[in-house]
């Protein structure tokens, strides 16, 4: 039973928090990377759990041990180095993996791209494609639902009108915060047709988890087609 | 203890005392008070979060009660606890009668009551108590979006608390600095005292950042000042900033004491002194150094701060926190285990402390961040690191030392029942969050909708935090009967190490009738084996 519970320990925590595949191109860099942590995380917590279970079974008093005292150890240099060496090099690992994801999340694209406006207020979000004339707004729920074209970077610039809000899509695995008087500029490009549930993610008083929003993504097509009926809606 | 004829006596004792021992005892009892009110508040929680819809409370009371939950949990029950334990056991571990400023410790003890009073007036206000989240994010908690009077309670009790660590703080260095035991030098200091120190140093350097920014807020809320109004000029960054500053190192103020404890309870269980002391002392400083440089992790998703190198610090902190579990399992290795309730509890935080340590590295990756940030992986990652780490320590302690204290022994069966429903309260309410955090599900959301498949995880969590609060309830079953019994336990009744532990239990007023020769960090052990004729030197007898 004893040796149950390291295993249980170590598969809860490889099998325990799946996200959800990637829809974006950036969004799979980051679960690929997530898989890598996933990966080195079960190492590591097997060697931890496997020492601390060896030491309790083969290190646990017995009587006939009754009076003997173990051997009064102070430490060992060569260990104590291995074992600060060791998760050096792993962090030093796990820091060039992330480097090499936030170069992609945080490129910007030279070449033209969609660009949107995002305002969130209390409790729901304004939408604005600035080059197209095209506005969407709503509040409550399904909330408002843009369209984007796939394969194309993305550009969103995120503010706020009020208090500090956080734009998530969970199947982007991204988010960014909206907060008054500043830009945040960010891509993304949607490799996935589909229509995406996001969410606020920044505490933001009552209405915090009633202001969901939908982006669908759809082909080149199809995008330019609703820009001009929602360009025709509006004007 | 005096026996005395009336109560106004016994009261009067309590409420002027200067004696650390009887102002840990203060500190714990008044801690531990707030701990069971912020469990039924997250009890409440996780009630309303047990299916879609709301049931039990409406949005605003649910706000404001995660937003007390957190406060209570960080800065009035897990703070002054570290307090109640540094108070009581410094002295004691150094082998002073007193702490150096025994009335200004007094002050602090009084002024942190004072303010976790004021801060839960709010519940005595019309609108109630604050309702910003314990972090209070401006403009959020700015008076136009935060109404309530009990938000104005919260920023004025909360300074009064941090007043009191940094007086409590300068009282724990001063301490340690100078009433240190004839032979006791630095290197000879026990474990928890080092992690005392370098914690207390934390509070100086961190506390004044968060007091500063709650007398900024206050100023904005009542006076006209606009430190965090964007239109007006300010920044709501810079909250964010002054709060993460003081709000890491105050993640490590509730961890490095608890691993102080681990130091002590582990070596005593394996009868093997601590492997490694002089590394432990140096991952303690550098956990501290590196705990003041890593507070913009909490910021990643702003875009306001360096992505590369707070991922970078958050990593390397994991390097020395590895250190630490690698040296209480190599104390371990090779020793004589024996599980009373203190070592159950010291031996689980090695592995729940483990999965909070291996999932805080993941959400330290700046792009990882951008998926887990303020969902339920966080809200996973930390109580792992508070419940399955630093609250496993405190009971560790407290176990350990209650026969200290009271000169009675708590109970091992319901100890060993306290544990066990702790352990897999633990695992069933925090592993589930994991998951749903992993799915998208955001924090500090009173509802949310059936269709996203989140009611049956977040059913297992509401009925894993039902096990935690029986957990609790063993516990305080357990110092109820053991309270109701005599006192008989000897000197050092689990064969100790440090100094606390050659004098009576509990300790007379002046805490030593004599100290033993002091030549290791174990003097206490090294003593005992003198007595038994196999130590290698000493001459000292029992006191």
């Amino acid at each position: 039973m004893r040796r149950a519970v390291p295993a249980t320990f170590a598969l809860a925590l490889v099998a325990g928090a799946c996200v959800a595949p990637a829809a974006t191109a950036e969004g799979r860099q980051i679960e690929a990377l997530y898989t890598a942590f996933l990966v080195i995380a079960a190492l590591v917590a097997l060697v931890v759990f496997g020492l601390a279970t060896f030491a309790i079974v083969r290190y646990r008093f017995v009587p006939r041990a009754a009076g003997i005292e173990p051997r009064q150890v102070h430490g060992n240099n060569l260990v104590e180095v291995i074992w600060t060496a060791v998760p050096l090099l792993i962090v030093g690992g796990l820091f060039a993996g992330s480097l090499a994801v936030l170069a992609r999340t945080e490129a910007r694209s030279a070449e033209p791209v969609v660009e949107i406006q995002v305002e969130a207020f209390r409790w729901g979000w304004t939408f604005s494609y600035p080059d197209e004339g095209v506005q969407v707004s709503g509040f409550g729920n399904p909330g408002p639902e843009i369209v984007v074209p796939i394969d194309r970077p993305v550009r969103l610039s995120l503010t706020s009108a009020d208090v500090a809000h956080s734009w998530f899509v969970p199947r982007f695995l991204f988010k960014r915060d909206a907060i008054p008087g500043r830009t945040n500029t960010f891509e993304i490009t949607v490799e996935e047709p589909g229509t995406y549930r996001g969410q606020c993610a920044e505490f933001c008083g009552i209405g915090h988890s009633q202001m969901p929003f939908g982006v669908r993504a759809v082909s080149e097509d199809e995008y330019r087609a609703w820009l001009e009926q929602a360009s025709g809606d509006q004007g | 203890m005096s026996a005395s004829a009336g109560l106004g006596a016994p009261l009067l004792v309590w409420l002027t005392t200067t004696d650390h021992k009887r102002i840990g005892i203060l500190y714990g009892v008044a801690a531990f008070g707030f701990f069971l009110l912020g469990g039924l508040l997250a009890l409440v929680m996780r009630l309303e979060l047990s299916a879609p819809g709301l049931q039990v409370v409406d949005v605003q009371t649910y706000d404001q009660s995660f937003t007390m939950h957190g406060t209570i949990m960080m800065l009035l029950f897990g703070t002054p606890m570290v307090a109640a334990f540094a108070n009581y056991f410094v002295p004691l571990q150094v082998g002073a009668a007193d702490m150096v400023f025994p009335r200004l410790n007094a002050l602090s003890f009084w002024l942190f009551l004072s303010g976790g009073l004021i801060v839960l007036s709010g519940y005595l206000v019309q609108g109630g108590p604050a309702d910003v989240g314990w972090t209070g994010y401006a403009p959020l908690s700015e008076l136009p979006y935060s109404t309530t009077t009990g938000t104005d309670l919260w920023i004025v009790g909360l300074a009064l608390t941090g007043v009191a660590s940094i007086l409590g703080a300068i009282n724990f260095v001063a301490t340690i600095y100078t009433r240190r035991a004839p032979g006791l030098s630095m290197f000879r200091l026990p474990m928890f005292c080092w992690t005392i120190l370098v914690t207390s140093l934390l509070i100086l350097f961190a506390f004044p950042a968060v007091t500063t920014a709650l007398a900024l807020l206050l100023l904005d809320r009542r006076f006209g000042a606009t430190f965090f109004v964007a239109a007006e000029g300010g920044d709501p960054i810079l909250w964010q900033h002054l709060f993460w500053f003081f709000g890491h190192p105050e993640v490590y103020i509730l961890a490095l004491p608890f691993f102080g404890i681990l130091s002590e309870v582990i070596p005593v269980f394996s009868r093997k002194p601590l492997f490694g002391y002089r590394l432990m002392v140096l991952a303690t400083i550098l956990i501290g150094v590196l705990s003041m440089g890593v507070w913009a992790h909490h910021m990643f998703t702003t875009g306001a701060i360096s992505l590369p190198f707070f991922t970078l610090s958050s990593f390397l902190i994991a390097v020395p926190t590895g250190i630490k579990i690698f040296n209480w399992l190599a104390t371990m290795i090779g020793g004589r285990l024996t599980f009373p309730t203190p070592m159950l509890f010291a031996t689980g935080f090695i592995y729940l402390f483990t999965i909070g340590g291996i999932t805080g590295v993941i959400v330290a990756s700046a792009p990882l961040d951008f998926h887990f940030q303020d969902t339920y992986f966080v809200v996973a990652h930390l109580h792992n690191v508070l419940v399955g780490g630093s609250l496993m320590g405190i009971f560790a302690g407290l176990y350990f030392w209650f026969p200290k204290i009271t000169g009675r022994a708590l109970g091992e069966r319901l100890g060993k029942a306290h544990f066990w429903l702790w352990t897999v309260g633990f695992i069933v309410t925090f592993l589930p969050q994991y998951q749903l955090g992993a799915e998208g599900m955001p924090r500090r959301y009173a509802d949310y909708p059936a269709e996203l498949g989140w009611t049956t995880l977040n059913g297992v969590s509401t009925i894993g935090s039902g096990l935690l609060g029986l957990g609790v309830l063993a516990f305080l079953v357990n110092v109820a009967l053991t309270l109701r019994r005599p006192p008989d336990q000897p000197a050092d009744p689990w064969g100790g190490n440090a100094l606390e532990w050659w004098t009576s239990s509990p300790p007379p007023a002046h805490n030593f009738e004599s100290l033993p020769p002091i030549r290791s960090n174990r003097p206490v052990y090294d003593a005992r084996r003198a007595a038994e004729g196999g130590g290698r030197s000493g001459t000292a007898g029992p006191p």
